[in-house]
């Protein structure tokens, strides 16, 4: 799809002549690293509202975490356990997580209508169905929109082993895609080559930017400017290029984490909300139950349990879970009725999240499925009432439009309202 | 260029396709030698119907005010640069460009055409882009990749028709000796019938079917479940089978096997009729019927363990014939679509494979007299190609004074009234980067005699591949649009092979560039602009290259020199096709 962003508006030619010429970004950056680390901290715990995404793709079964039905005919094997959150009960599958109930609410009414993994997936980033014709930005992209301050050397929104576009951006432009880690690793080539000084290596972008410049003035730029935005990033990575190393977790943290790629992942976006990112997204896979459903959960929950667990309580002993809001979310849940294959299809018309940290009631649920879960009965909602609760929970106004490009963009569903039960 | 009969076969060309030119040859540096010539014996180009003036008039009927918006035609330093990179995947080298911008002859783009559609490089370059739209670099699967693409590099250096060439890829099942690269197709996809179906029909057909495979399509009206299985019905019976005494894996098929399918959202409702089927057909065209046989004879080789059945009527072959048979305009539309898109930089009808009538073509009746005329010319690549480069609508600049005053709608790039910026294929961008920093040059003087097209590929193909692995997006997906990560940029800014072949050596820009004496700084601005952009400096960019370079000598010196190469190598107007 033809990248449509910003083209033509205020806003980013005033930013393109701003990064002209004279290599403002590459200056400004090295202001923020000139500040002390003390009074960057500070800065941050005042206003940075910061988020993370638990992304478990494949679409985990709402049954064999947030919303169990043990006893009933669609229940499966499993039992219900209580939490730390009085009431609060959860499966049996996530006893670490049920310890930290207190820091977390859950959605138990949702109904998205929507049972492909794509078009879910569309819906839970977006907080909109799909529409033809205009591509919303995914919430990465728009919490790095929103809450990244703006001259940040950081990448607003980063991806660990979860994949991610640069496409998800769509009119907030290359500044808000997200940056994969692929394999969970620091990108390649992130240290200036050792032929070059730094001083030689602002020179070149700066001379990169004038020829630049000069070919655009009679052009059609959208496609330009995605160019030459990214060589800003490039650079704005290579100064803190500390956020990257992730040689230094201890034994100890490692241990507590799990050594799989999961763990080491959940330890990278400690790292990385710690260093001040305002946006991660963690993935973890294989939640495509059709067959073998139960022994599926039992793995893939054994695996997630304790590190998600161990990251929100770490999160709260640092002090960073008052400005984070957490959220554990995919494209669907799984249907009630347990397949031939012992397995679950997909079902998005009565399913939970979980969600935690700024902004939310600890403890909190919204939301009744009837006693097999096939129907929600009690406070039904979808992705608008969510992206609503995920604005109000960071501070935003959520009925508010954004001028991204000129254009009026309603930031969530104006048809749906924030879920306010679970707002703190 | 590599071979040394060019100018015999270019004038040869020139006289009989093209007799209202003179002809008229650019004098390249035509000096090596080719040990395995790519080009057919025999001139392919038939005496075709010149169309580009048409493709002109369409262009400039379908907007009013068209003379108004349009940008006039682009300088020889934006054609040149333009032109090679479209035919033969890399920008001119220094050498190559000089030639054609010293040359004062009026038709010299035509001559320089013809001539680069004569070249080994225009063969693997648009055998590669075939590559890339059919196969969307999958990876490695049961089939040689090398030997696919030698397949691709024969077939458009003897410009065999597309029809037919798509007929052979489609008809290959893996098991003839000469004709297992074809099965690639099939095979990469591992056989998946719902795969297949959806690329053959996004490929060859311009429609995304995927929705259908559920439903009739929610958004588009006229694509009906129908369709999606009407393909399917082709392949339902074929699998990918691995005759393990012969260590070899091919695309089998059975006798038996119908497609069934039913809508989601019948069966939701409660009002399905139960599944329905169809025979194998191509859209709305014929169903394709298929002969009886008696039971148990419907074999020449039965299934049996271990054992590749062999049916006596295979419905697979039928799915070629059907596809591109003369009563199936789709095929020869998508196609004149996509080599259109691929030249132009956008589709008459774009996304290019959502045509259907609610996304018509920006130039309806252009899209009708293309598809009629590349049938008529026998999917003649070389003449399709050729017609299209020589109109006006390609010629336009990309620049146009009216960015700044004009809005988006008015110059709509669906419009063609400039050139749009089309992103450097991974390979293009490869390519380039080595023609520009003089890394080429440096191989074909170690090849010397042996130097052939092949020959160097294999010197560079280690760059090509680096950049493929970053730039070329995900296997399996369609090209869309243009995407930049920060992975890229610390790749071309950090990395030790692009550091690598920046500095001095014998031959290359930077040691052309330094052996130019210092106080002649209008021949060093030009010699690095030329290399690097194809075109001459203006006065400010000689002024800048002379500041920077003045006073120093040395090691400061050379840092420099290679600082500029690198920044004008990274500039927008690189990155771009403009």
């Amino acid at each position: 799809m033809r990248c449509n962003y910003a083209c033509g508006s205020h806003d980013s030619l005033s930013r393109r002549s701003f990064l002209g010429g004279t290599a403002a970004g590459a200056l400004s950056m090295l202001g923020f690293q000139g500040m002390t680390q003390a009074t960057a901290a500070k800065q941050l715990a005042a206003q940075q509202k910061q988020v993370v995404v638990f992304w478990l793709s494949g679409g985990v079964s709402q049954l064999e975490t947030w919303d169990p039905k043990p006893g009933t005919e669609t229940g499966g094997p499993f039992l219900s356990i209580p939490t730390s959150a009085p009431g609060v009960h959860i499966s049996e599958l996530l006893p670490y997580t049920a310890q930290q109930m207190h820091h977390l609410a859950l959605v138990r009414g949702i109904n998205t209508k929507e049972n492909d993994h794509g078009k879910g997936a569309y819906i839970m980033q977006t907080g909109r169905k799909e529409q033809p014709g205009f591509a919303f930005p995914y919430l990465g992209s728009t919490f790095s929109h929103h809450l990244a301050p703006p001259n940040s050397p950081l990448p607003g929104y980063i991806s660990v082993g979860a994949g991610g576009s640069s496409a998800e951006s769509t009119f907030l432009g290359p500044r808000h895609a997200p940056l994969v880690l692929s394999g969970g690793r620091a990108p390649n080539n992130l240290g200036r080559h050792d032929a070059l000084s730094e001083e030689r290596d602002l020179l070149r972008r700066k001379l990169r930017s004038q020829v630049s410049q000069r070919f655009e003035q009679k052009r059609k730029t959208a496609h330009t400017e995605v160019y030459n935005e990214s060589f800003d990033q490039a650079a704005a990575l290579m100064s803190r290029s500390d956020i990257f190393d992730f040689s230094k977790f201890s034994d100890k943290d490692l241990e507590r984490y799990g050594k799989h790629d999961f763990g080491r992942h959940c330890l990278m976006a400690r790292q990385l909300v710690e260093k001040g990112v305002t946006f991660v997204k963690v993935g973890h896979t294989n939640y495509d139950t059709h067959s073998e459903n139960f022994n599926f959960h039992i793995e893939q929950l054994g695996e997630f349990d304790r590190p998600f667990a161990t990251f929100i309580s770490d999160l709260y002993d640092r002090g960073l879970l008052e400005h984070t809001l957490i959220i554990c979310m995919c494209e669907f849940g799984r249907t009630p009725r347990i397949n031939s294959r012992i397995g679950r299809d997909h079902w998005g018309s009565a399913w939970s999240i979980a969600l935690g940290g700024a902004g939310i009631k600890g403890g909190a649920v919204s939301g009744k499925t009837n006693e097999t879960g096939t129907k929600v009965i009690d406070r039904e909602v979808n992705g608008g009432h969510l992206f609503h609760t995920y604005y109000q929970a960071v501070g935003l106004d959520s009925t508010e439009e954004f001028y991204p490009n000129g254009q009026p963009i309603a930031k969530a569903d104006p048809k749906t309202e924030p879920i306010k039960e679970i707002l703190a | 260029m590599f071979r040394p009969n060019m100018r015999v076969y270019v004038s040869l060309l020139i006289v009989f396709s093209c007799p209202t030119l003179a002809p008229h040859l650019v004098c390249a540096n035509s000096t090596t030698k080719a040990d395995e010539p790519l080009v057919a014996s025999k001139p392919t180009l038939p005496v075709a119907r010149r169309i580009s003036s048409l493709i002109d008039e369409q262009i400039q009927n379908g907007t009013k005010d068209y003379a108004k918006l349009a940008s006039p035609v682009c300088s020889d330093g934006e054609f040149v640069r333009r032109v090679y990179l479209d035919l033969t995947g890399r920008i001119p080298s220094v050498t190559q460009t000089r030639a054609f911008l010293d040359d004062n002859h009026p038709d010299k783009r035509a001559a320089l055409v013809d001539q680069l559609l004569e070249t080994p490089e225009y063969a693997r370059h648009i055998s590669q882009r075939l590559d890339v739209m059919l196969m969307e670099r999958l990876r490695k699967k049961y089939i040689n990749v090398t030997l696919w693409e030698e397949y691709l590099r024969d077939a458009v250096a003897e410009n065999k028709p597309l029809d037919q060439l798509v007929r052979e890829i489609l008809a290959a099942d893996g098991s003839g000796k000469g004709q297992q690269a074809e099965a690639r197709f099939y095979l990469a996809r591992d056989g998946d019938v719902n795969e297949l179906t959806r690329d053959i029909s996004r490929i060859f057909l311009g429609a995304n079917l995927t929705c259908a495979q559920c439903h009739d399509h929610p958004d588009v009206a006229e694509w009906k479940q129908d369709h999606y299985y009407g393909i399917s019905a082709f392949l339902v019976r074929s699998f990918v089978f691995t005759d393990k005494k012969k260590n070899q894996t091919v695309f089998a098929e059975k006798a038996e096997g119908e497609v069934k399918f039913e809508s989601v959202f019948e069966v939701r409702d409660k009002t399905s009729k139960g599944p329905e089927t169809t025979l194998p057909v191509v859209f709305n065209g014929p169903k394709v019927a298929e002969p009886a046989f008696k039971k148990g004879e419907e074999y020449n080789v039965k299934p049996a363990k271990d054992v590749r059945p062999i049916p006596k009527y295979s419905r697979r072959a039928q799915l070629g014939d059907a596809l591109t048979s003369s009563q199936n305009r789709r095929f020869a539309r998508t196609m004149a679509n996509r080599l259109w898109a691929m030249v132009m930089g956008r589709g008459i009808v774009h996304p290019l494979d959502a045509d259907h009538s609610d996304n018509p073509p920006s130039h309806p009746e252009l899209l009708e007299l293309l598809t009629d005329e590349f049938i008529a010319s026998g999917y003649d690549l070389k003449w399709y190609l050729r017609e299209l480069v020589l109109s006006k609508t390609y010629q336009r600049s990309s620049s146009n004074e009216l960015f700044a005053s004009k809005s988006d709608q008015e110059l709509s790039d669906a419009q063609f009234a400039h050139a749009i910026l089309k992103p450097l294929t991974p390979e293009q961008f490869s390519r380039s980067v080595l023609e520009a920093t003089g890394q080429a040059e440096v191989y074909r003087q170690s090849l010397k005699d042996k130097l052939s097209e092949a020959a160097l590929r294999k010197n560079l193909v280690g760059y090509e591949r680096q950049f493929v692995s970053l730039f070329g997006g995900l296997p399996g997906e369609p090209v869309e649009g243009f995407e930049t990560t920060a992975d890229q940029i610390l790749y071309l800014s950090n990395n030790g092979s692009i550091q690598g072949i920046l500095s001095p050596r014998n031959g290359n820009t930077a040691d052309r560039v330094l052996k130019i004496p210092a106080d002649q700084p209008e021949q060093i601005a030009g010699e690095l602009y030329l290399s690097v952009l194809n075109r001459r400096p203006d006065a400010t960019e000689t002024q800048e290259v002379a500041e920077l370079l003045a006073g120093k000598t040395g090691a400061a010196r050379n840092d420099m020199v290679i600082d500029l190469v690198w920044a004008l190598m990274m500039s927008s107007e690189f990155r771009f096709n403009h």
